[in-house]
């Protein structure tokens, strides 16, 4: 192979002007974390709403809930993000379609919904999967002190479902930060997109490219030892 | 932790090897209900009036009738899947009934009318498997109702709380969790729980069944205390010392059926149904 090898390239101004190409890299991490941590508040809180409904009695509920899992993780995170941010603004009223693609930093705001919706659909099904995992007699206990249902799910079963499902949580929330990739395709710049970037003002496919995969590997290596020491935190003690 | 020596009036309560028990002081004296409801007066506590009940085409009550007074300890007992356990789950509405009324300290359980989760607050409920809340310390366990419920203050809340544990002889568990405790100092706590709540009336669901033998007593003490004191009681069991000891009535199940439903001198001395005859003859022989 005929490659010349340059690791100095990220020291080396960028054509864009800004800086060398290791901000450039930098500034794309910066973006890749932005869209993971915004869609994941998204995700964890729509997720647990509707994991919640799925475990209700009411039968509404639970059509509404299956509905939504079913649709959001059925369609490629692809296609999703292309019907978010070409199909959508098409298909409102003109008004807000325009309103929509005149939105300044459009890609990361359609990311962040987009990333957001596909991840509920799986929190979704881990916090029904940990609810279900309860024995019944606690939703039964918790009924019968008198806690309302919103109480019930409130202080017995999500603080002891969410502890179950810490360990898939952490991999849902990785899975949702590499998926952050995905939205270059509708322009957003973060870290696979400037490290194409790179790659292509500079042909330094093999640096840009290793540079991104170890940030990549550094950021999550960093989400798990968070993850260890929460997990460590609300242990329970005589469990397990 | 190793082993601290027990205070000498406690050695009748062995502790299962592996569980952190090191302080358990049994039963204390002083009243675990307040205030000490007073004893029958023929007002019926709780009312079931011909219920009846089905999962989708199986029937597992058929036309239940009964009386619980206040101030009466009535035990329910029966072969398994006679319905006994889904009776007294009707009473505080934790299972819906298709047909008939259960009417408690006046309210009536079906009505769109009641306020549900408030009926609750005033009936405790003792499971078999405990049902402590694994993730609150013993405290909170005993607070989390009274103050979310009751709306009781913080401060108050607990007083009540550890006043009751250290009835039930556990104020050095108070800062422990549930899985730190055995089995018979669970159930112990989850009594406490339930009283906290100033309750009418306790349900019991089986409470001895899941415990190792050795710590049955420890439980039972607790009960018969509570029935002494007047509670207006009723409890699914197999206990029939229990039964003895201080039941007024006995009612025998079958097949979702009130077989028999007499004063615990008649049912002891002479059931009249023949199952009943079967069933006291089966459990009575060990």
């Amino acid at each position: 192979m005929n490659y010349n090898w340059n690791w100095g390239i990220f020291f080396e101004q960028s054509p864009e002007g800004t800086g060398t190409y290791a901000d450039m890299l930098l500034s794309g991490l910066v973006w890749t974390i932005a869209t993971a941590l915004c869609s994941w508040i998204i995700a964890f809180f729509l997720g647990s709403l509707i994991g919640v409904m799925r475990t209700l009695p009411s039968k509404g509920a639970n059509a509404v809930g299956t509905a939504y899992v079913e649709l959001f993780r059925n369609i490629p995170l692809l296609v999703q993000m292309f019907l978010w941010y070409f199909v959508l603004p098409e298909v409102l009223p003109q008004a807000w379609g325009n309103a929509l693609k005149q939105l300044p930093n459009a890609p990361f705001y359609t990311g962040v919904v987009c990333l957001g919706f596909f991840t509920a659909s799986r929190v979704a099904e881990q916090v029904r999967a940990g609810i279900q995992s309860l024995p019944r007699g606690q939703r039964l206990a918790g009924t019968a002190m008198g806690f309302t249902v919103y109480q019930t799910y409130r202080y017995v079963l999500l603080p002891n479902a969410y502890r179950i499902i810490l360990p898939p949580m952490t991999s849902e929330f990785l899975n949702n930060l590499k998926n952050t990739s995905v939205a270059l395709t509708i322009g957003l710049l973060e870290l696979t997109a400037r490290a194409r970037s790179m790659q292509e003002f500079s042909f330094q496919v093999f640096e840009a490219f290793t540079a991104a995969t170890i940030l990549y590997v550094l950021i999550n290596l960093v989400v798990i030892l968070l993850a260890s020491l929460l997990e460590r935190s609300v242990a329970v003690p005589g469990q397990r | 932790m190793t082993s601290t020596p027990m205070p000498a009036s406690t050695a009748k309560t062995p502790v299962a090897p592996g569980s952190v028990a090191p302080m358990d002081a049994g039963l204390q004296s002083g009243p675990l209900s307040s205030p000490p409801p007073k004893l029958a007066t023929g007002a019926p506590m709780i009312a079931i009036d011909n219920v009846s009940k089905w999962y989708g085409d199986f029937q597992v009550l058929t036309n239940c009738t009964t009386q619980v007074a206040k101030g009466e300890v009535v035990v329910v007992c029966g072969p398994s899947g006679s319905g006994k356990s889904t009776l007294i789950k009707c009473v505080n509405a934790l299972e819906p009934i298709q047909k008939g009324q259960i009417t408690v300290n006046d309210t009536k359980v079906v009505d769109k009318a009641t306020d549900l989760p408030k009926l609750r607050s005033r009936v405790g409920m003792v499971f078999q498997h405990f049902e402590l809340f694994p993730h609150l310390s013993i405290t909170e366990n005993l607070t989390v109702a009274q103050r979310k419920v009751l709306k009781r203050p913080a401060e108050e809340a607990k007083k009540k709380g550890l006043d009751l544990l250290a009835r039930v002889g556990l104020s050095a568990h108070a800062n422990k969790y549930p899985g730190q405790l055995s089995g018979g100092q669970q159930q112990r706590v989850a009594i406490a729980r339930a009283l906290a709540m100033n309750p009418v009336v306790m349900l019991f669901d089986e409470p001895t069944s899941a415990l190792d033998p050795e710590m049955v007593g420890e439980v039972l003490d607790v009960m018969v205390e509570l029935a002494k004191e007047g509670m207006t009681m009723m409890v699914v069991t197999h206990e029939m010392g229990f039964a003895r000891k201080v039941a007024d009535r006995v009612i025998f199940m079958d097949r979702g059926e009130i077989v028999e439903d007499a004063r615990k001198d008649d049912f002891f001395g002479q059931p009249r149904s023949e199952r009943a005859q079967q069933f006291l003859s089966k459990i009575l022989q060990h």
